[in-house]
């Protein structure tokens, strides 16, 4: 398995404090990485450092082995990374086909947009429900799942998350969480996933990465992780 | 009344376009474009020199204002707004930028075509006249022009490549630059369209008014009372906030003609008040 992803000894600042100091990590093809950690850790740092949101101050960030740190947002989408961002973010006053659309604006081939979209919405059923509804009247849970499908509607090959769980009903969680396993099986996807839900994290990663203000504390295995004393006291609250 | 209310419908649509414009470049940028009413005067002065002096076709004059302005838009986007909004941290900065644009194309409005009023003959003779609505014949065609452009536009920005990423800019910034959304491509292209509207009005209107150079400052006043009054970044909102204000105007000079030049003194004052009711005009919400 080749390395998708290759962040390195990235440094990123805003205005004159420091949101990541020195911070390497690597995501594989076909894997699924969780970074977990407290609030302004950095965790959504990284991932707008990914895709160009924000300017980084020193080291590399490599996706297929080409340098993309320095490119426009819009550069890095159309190499492949899609990312989902926090608080769901949906057009609120376009319908949800609209909103759909606008996730394959890098594209052109109208086949196979319409086969991605065919593909989303057997994924999230509920959406084909609400086609023609304008995005900002639905549920956050119905918000989070358009958020995702017009992720997966660029056909990324590397998808970041943030927070995907952040605000939506206990009961969705479970579901967002078994589409991002479905997602990175059958689309063949890579995930980065930033969650406060650090439980739900390192059960459906393979690897993970805990933060403490803008550095690495911990990497493993996630598996490993959710059995490690540090990890049970620091970011699972203790119990089990 | 029916003759006052063909009247309003007709000044409204006029006001809606430039209305449109205005709204689309505040709700992509954030700018007021104080300038907007120097740019329909521009284009009224580019559609009296092609159509009025040289005596091309009218519709020449209109292509002309239109590519003009959005040439002048696109270049005020890419050099003095873009630099500025880039490099500053305060909002203040682009209200003084887009002030002073306004002051320089009036002073080269000026230059250029001088402080006379200009008209031009007539697009189309005659008068339409049934016994109790009289209407010119130049206003129809005008009228029914400016209703095909607010179509256009609705159109372009409903189903086009770039109107469906003006709308995702616009109603979430980060968001649509997610989706691959270029945003200093299309917030030029919406300056350069917000600019090409106002040229448009102005070459419209230039067959029926006229056009002097004065009149750059009262119609940014008039463009900015109308998206107070249907709410800011909103096309719905311009829309109506164009044909109220051409409704109001229209029967104000009816009914209040007996009291002197007061219709908009009225209408700033009902404006006050509907505004400490409503801040956000009838429709306030980012984009729809």
């Amino acid at each position: 398995m080749g390395e998708i992803l290759n962040f390195a000894n990235v440094e990123l600042y805003y205005d004159h404090v420091y949101a990541l100091k020195g911070v390497s990590l690597t995501v594989s093809e076909g894997e699924t990485v969780a970074l977990i950690g407290a609030n302004g850790a950095g965790k959504s740092s990284i991932l707008r450092a990914i895709t160009g949101l924000r300017k980084i101050r020193s080291g590399e960030i490599h996706y297929e082995g080409k340098r993309i740190d320095g490119l426009d947002p819009s550069a890095i989408v159309k190499a492949g990374i899609a990312m989902v961002p926090e608080g769901r973010r949906v057009f609120p006053y376009m319908t949800v086909r609209d909103n759909l659309l606008m996730g394959a604006f890098t594209r052109s081939d109208k086949a196979e947009i319409a086969g991605s979209l065919e593909m989303v919405l057997g994924r999230f059923p509920r959406l084909k429900e609400r086609f023609s509804q304008a995005a900002g009247t639905m549920s956050g849970g119905e918000q989070q799942m358009l958020v995702i499908g017009r992720a997966l509607m660029a056909k990324p090959k590397l998808l970041l998350l943030d927070e995907p769980s952040l605000g939506v009903a206990p009961k969705l969680v479970q579901d967002i969480a078994r589409s991002i396993v479905a997602i990175n099986r059958d689309e063949r996807v890579s995930v980065l996933l930033v969650e406060q839900n650090s439980r739900m994290a390192l059960r459906i990663s393979q690897r993970a990465y805990a933060l403490t203000t803008g550095a690495i504390a911990l990497s493993g295995n996630s598996a490993d992780l959710l059995k490690d004393d540090r990890v049970q006291r620091l970011y699972l609250g203790g119990e089990l | 009344m029916e003759q006052v209310i063909v009247n309003g419908f007709y000044l409204g649509a006029q006001y809606a376009l430039i209305a449109l414009g205005l709204t689309l470049i505040f709700a992509l940028m954030n700018v007021l474009n104080f300038a907007h009413g120097q740019m329909y005067v521009l284009g009224g002065f580019i559609s009296y020199t092609i159509y009025g002096k040289l005596g091309l076709p009218f519709v020449v004059a209109l292509i002309s204002s239109g590519v003009t302005l959005a040439i002048v838009g696109a270049l005020f986007e890419r050099f003095l707004f873009r630099t500025v909004i880039k490099r500053s941290l305060r909002e203040e900065s682009t209200m003084l930028l887009a002030a002073a644009t306004a002051f320089f194309l009036d002073a080269v409005i000026l230059l250029l075509f001088g402080e006379k009023q200009r008209g031009v003959p007539k697009i189309v003779k005659g008068v339409y006249n049934d016994g109790n609505l009289i209407m010119p014949y130049d206003r129809m065609v005008v009228g029914i022009l400016a209703i095909a452009f607010i179509a256009g536009f609705i159109l372009y920005m409903k189903y086009s490549r770039p109107g469906r990423a003006m709308r995702a800019l616009a109603q979430d910034r980060v968001a649509a630059q997610l989706m691959g959304v270029e945003v200093d491509r299309y917030t030029m292209i919406g300056f350069a369209l917000g600019a090409m509207l106002a040229g448009i009005v102005g070459g419209l209107l230039v067959a029926i008014t006229g056009i002097n150079s004065g009149i750059g400052g009262p119609i940014s006043i008039k463009a900015f009372l109308m998206v107070m009054i249907g709410g800011a970044g909103v096309v719905g909102g311009a829309i109506a906030g164009g044909f109220i204000l051409g409704m109001l105007e229209s029967v104000g000079l009816t009914v209040l003609r007996e009291f002197g030049d007061v219709t908009y003194l009225v209408i700033f004052a009902a404006l006050m008040v509907f505004l400490s009711i409503r801040p956000n005009g009838l429709m306030g919400k980012p984009w729809g």
